[in-house]
């Protein structure tokens, strides 16, 4: 049965699936649907699992609504409205609003974490075995486990964040695939993404999409009234006044203008001498370009698609003006501007220009200062061409003379451990001798050099060599014949390993809490320490009792303990010390 | 049999610091240095022994100098042959002879000094080992110059030593191990008496074998067991294992051994306290984020 708390949002009677009719109930988290004769829900999905919505197209005599689940599985929905096709069609719109409303609220919810959360489980097996430790046992909660996980669940979505800004397609527009309805209209799919990259591209429209939206017109009418200007109005020979897009046009102009003011002094690149044609068309070399000012709907058309083109580099490189981009950019839609604006108000600017260009000299309108800062800025264009940095040798840097005031300390090595050799009762008094002495002596015995080649082996001591050297003597230790990793089985390994795992990540919690600067760190180390103790009582315990029936001959849990320890040693040092401080 | 002809260099390098084996004598240790030299004398005859083309080397590392024991340049030689009366190979015999009495000059020429002296001064209680290592190693580049074709020379040296190590000499020291390393030679150790640091490292990268031994008096079994075979049939062998070798580095401002210590950025230099100002080459270190901390503390 529904829980009679739940929302119902909708109910949509008259609804078939798999052939049986029901009735379709739109709820707060989840839609369900129920059959005819029933009271329980047959079918019920939670809208965190939907992934998406498919509805039939209009063309289709069938009026369905599909449901496509997370797990790939999928669901299909009849509208069967007896009052006919266009109350189905009206019961599905319902549906699919509705549904395109909650599915978003629910689905950022389960990709940012859970979905996160399990493909860090799912790709990495030593998590997932310290979350079946440690979270599951209850050991430390799931919170405090993800807490320190943090950096790889928000790694995927800091990534994107931070990487490069994503630029706007030069076909956004062109990519809309308007769907005619039958009639004389039209009908456009506007995606988040395509309105996105509008208003990007034109900020004009965002501003009079804030502007005029929520009271002066609806979301689609403003969308319909800006598809009717920017594509049937292209030519914009006949701005109507009443037009909220009139001021956006309007501010295209502007835009272009500043566009032509703004480029073309690049003295390497000569607009003006410029020809659309072939160099080698049939090698003539002199064409008169005739079509310069052939067809006024043409060249408007041109305008715009230079400006549409400024625009959507502008909207990439948005507020990065870095000096290539923007150069080359203004290069390549200012030239068909240039070539085939022969007449606008703005002729000073454009002739100022070409000027710049260099190669065609104007008579008129050059001022002193234009050829003053001619040759200035095109020697720094060229001098930007031909130098590269990163190819030059670098001003080669004195570096800062090293003083070094005791040379032989790099020289000497440590003291001899005097105390190593002290088991030799010998060595330490040989230092009574004097060096005299002790030549003297030497001298003596070097003298009386007898031959004692046949007395050399001294059988007793040879004895003791002979057990020192063999395996299990004294100087073979550690030689023993199998080796630790032999000795132990791989699912004993694997269980002290994942013991390990384990308690390193329980330390980690622990020591993290250091300084105890805070209030909620104070009772973390309270808790850790509870833990730790926790751990050692219900793992670490019975894994040595397991161990010790195998009779190892090293302690392999020695190390986890020391580990224990010197967390309990620094807990209670902690604990002394702010017991000390209160009192 | 083989085309390759391999001839096995050993060289041994003998530590005669006359004040160290004269210590050990007046403490009645049943080591001497002359049963200390019989027991060589027969390693190396055992080892020119194991096939005619072994070739063998043994250097004095004195106090003040390192000398040749055998083979004594040529002109030497001439006076110095005497044949055995026992039927001996003469070889064994030369060897024999010519250790024994080049040890005996070098001691003399020690006590002559001592005579000499109105003032006994203090004789350094170190040898000069890496001094001797040179030596060796030159002398097997001169050898392996002078190989004939087809012929190779792998050569092993094996220092046995008694006095304590020399710090000073550490840069030196390293320094021919390390070319040893280079060159492929292996470098054993016998240590009589105190761990030696510098030996241990110099074995372990050259991949030798370094043994104290803890029966001084069976040093010729030592000797023979574990350093007369070459390295490549020693891993056929049950030998002492390799021991963790201790590659800590010193400080330099008390040349201890330190786990964990502070270097300076600039110069390298090593201490095992912290100061602001490096004494080795006066770079001044302006901020130390601990110490702030436990400032902010101590007012907190």
């Amino acid at each position: 049965m529904s829980k009679s708390s739940e929302e119902v949002l909708l109910i949509v009677k008259n609804v078939k699936n798999k052939k049986t009719d029901g009735t379709l109930y739109m709820m707060g988290e989840r839609m369900a649907w129920m059959l005819e004769s029933k009271h329980v829900f047959n079918i019920s999905y939670m809208y965190a699992d939907i992934k998406t919505q498919k509805i039939s197209p209009d063309t289709k005599e069938k009026v369905q609504l599909q449901v496509i689940l997370h797990d790939g599985s999928a669901n299909t929905f009849l509208f069967n409205n007896p009052k006919g096709r266009k109350c189905q069609l009206q019961d599905r719109e319902s549906i699919k609003e509705l549904l395109q409303q909650l599915l978003p609220k629910f689905k950022r919810k389960i990709s940012s974490e859970l979905e996160e959360k399990n493909r860090v489980l799912q790709q990495d097996p030593e998590s997932f075995q310290l979350y079946k430790d440690l979270v599951v046992s209850g050991v430390i909660s799931p919170e405090e486990f993800w807490a320190s996980r943090a950096h790889m669940l928000s790694s995927s979505s800091n990534k994107l964040a931070a990487g490069q800004n994503v630029g706007v397609s030069p076909a956004f527009l062109a990519d809309i695939k308007p769907q005619t309805d039958g009639a004389n209209g039209l009908k456009y799919n506007l995606t988040a993404d395509i309105i996105q990259s509008i208003f990007k591209t034109y900020p004009m429209v965002k501003k009079k999409h804030a502007e005029a939206v929520p009271h002066l017109v609806s979301e689609s009418e403003f969308w319909t009234r800006f598809f009717q200007s920017h594509y049937f109005h292209r030519d914009r020979q006949a701005l109507a006044s009443k037009d909220i897009f009139t001021e956006c046009a309007k501010n295209d102009e502007e835009v272009m203008k500043e566009e032509i003011s703004k480029n073309v002094n690049d003295p390497l690149v000569d607009l003006t001498q410029i020809k659309d044609q072939n160099i080698d068309d049939e090698y003539r070399g002199m064409v008169d370009d005739t079509r310069s000012s052939n067809n006024i709907a043409n060249q408007s058309m041109i305008r715009r698609f230079n400006q549409h083109s400024t625009m959507v580099l502008r909207a990439g490189c948005s507020i990065s003006t870095t000096l290539p981009s923007t150069s080359t950019s203004e290069d390549g839609s200012s030239l068909p501007k240039e070539v085939l604006k022969p007449d606008n108000g703005r002729k000073s600017k454009s002739t100022n220009g070409s000027q710049i260009n260099g190669m065609t000299p104007l008579p008129n309108e050059t001022s002193c200062s234009n050829y003053l800062e001619e040759p200035l800025r095109k020697k720094r264009k060229i001098k930007e061409k031909l130098v590269y940095e990163d190819l030059d040798n670098g001003p080669t840097q004195e570096g800062v003379t090293l003083r070094l005031t005791h040379m032989d300390r790099y020289l000497h090595g440590p003291t001899p451990a005097t105390s190593s050799s002290s088991h030799m009762d010998s060595s330490v008094s040989m230092g009574e001798f004097s060096t005299e002495d002790a030549i003297q002596t030497l001298a003596y015995n070097v003298g009386s050099w007898g031959t004692s080649r046949h007395k050399l082996p001294v059988r007793s001591y040879a004895l003791s060599v002979l057990g020192e050297l063999s395996p299990g003597g004294a100087l073979m230790s550690g030689t023993s014949l199998q080796k630790l990793h032999q000795q132990v089985t791989p699912a004993t390994r694997d269980e002290i390993k994942q013991n390990y795992n384990a308690m390193c990540e329980l330390l980690r919690h622990f020591w993290a809490c250091f300084p105890v600067s805070s209030k909620a760190l104070e009772d973390k180390v309270l808790k850790m320490r509870v833990t730790l103790e926790r751990f050692e009582m219900s793992k670490l315990m019975p894994l040595k009792e397991k161990l010790e029936q195998y009779h190892y001959a090293m302690n392999l849990t020695g190390h986890l303990e020391e580990m224990l320890r010197a967390a309990y040693i620094k807990f209670d040092m902690w604990q002394a010390k702010r017991s000390a401080r209160r009192t | 049999m083989e085309d390759k002809q391999n001839n096995s260099l050993l060289i041994i390098i003998l530590d005669t610091n006359p004040v160290w084996w004269g210590r050990k004598q007046l403490a009645n240790d049943q080591l001497t240095l002359s049963h200390c030299v019989d027991c060589v004398t027969v390693l190396a005859d055992s080892h020119l022994m194991l096939t005619h083309k072994n070739k063998l080397a043994v250097i004095a590392a004195h106090t003040d100098h390192s000398v040749f024991l055998y083979p004594r340049p040529q002109s030497e030689k001439s006076m110095a042959v005497k044949l055995p009366d026992d039927g001996q190979y003469e070889v064994f015999s030369q060897v024999e002879g010519q250790l024994r009495s080049q040890i005996q000059r070098l001691i003399a020429a020690d006590k002559v000094k001592i005579d000499d002296m109105y003032e006994v001064a203090e004789q350094p209680s170190d040898s000069l080992v890496a001094g001797a290592i040179s030596m060796a190693l030159c002398y097997t580049h001169r050898l392996e110059k002078e190989c004939p074709i087809g012929e190779t020379l792998s050569t092993r040296i094996l220092i046995i030593k008694g006095s304590n190590d020399c710090p000073s000499q550490y840069m030196n020291f390293m320094n021919a191990v390390f070319t040893a390393q280079k060159l492929n030679i292996v470098i054993d150790a016998c240590v009589l008496d105190s761990d030696s640091g510098l030996l241990q490292q110099a074995c372990d990268i050259t991949n030798g074998i370094y043994l104290k031994i803890p029966q001084p008096l069976g040093l010729l079994q030592y000797l023979t067991w574990v350093f007369l075979p070459d390295p490549n049939t020693r891993s056929k062998m049950a030998l002492p294992p390799r021991a963790q070798v201790d590659y800590r580095a010193a400080c330099f401002c008390h040349r201890h051994l330190i786990d964990i210590g502070y270097v300076c950025s600039v110069c390298l230099s090593i201490y095992c306290t912290f100061s602001p100002i490096c004494s080795t080459c006066q770079t001044t270190f302006k901020i130390v984020g601990p110490q702030k901390l436990m400032k902010k503390k101590k007012k907190l």
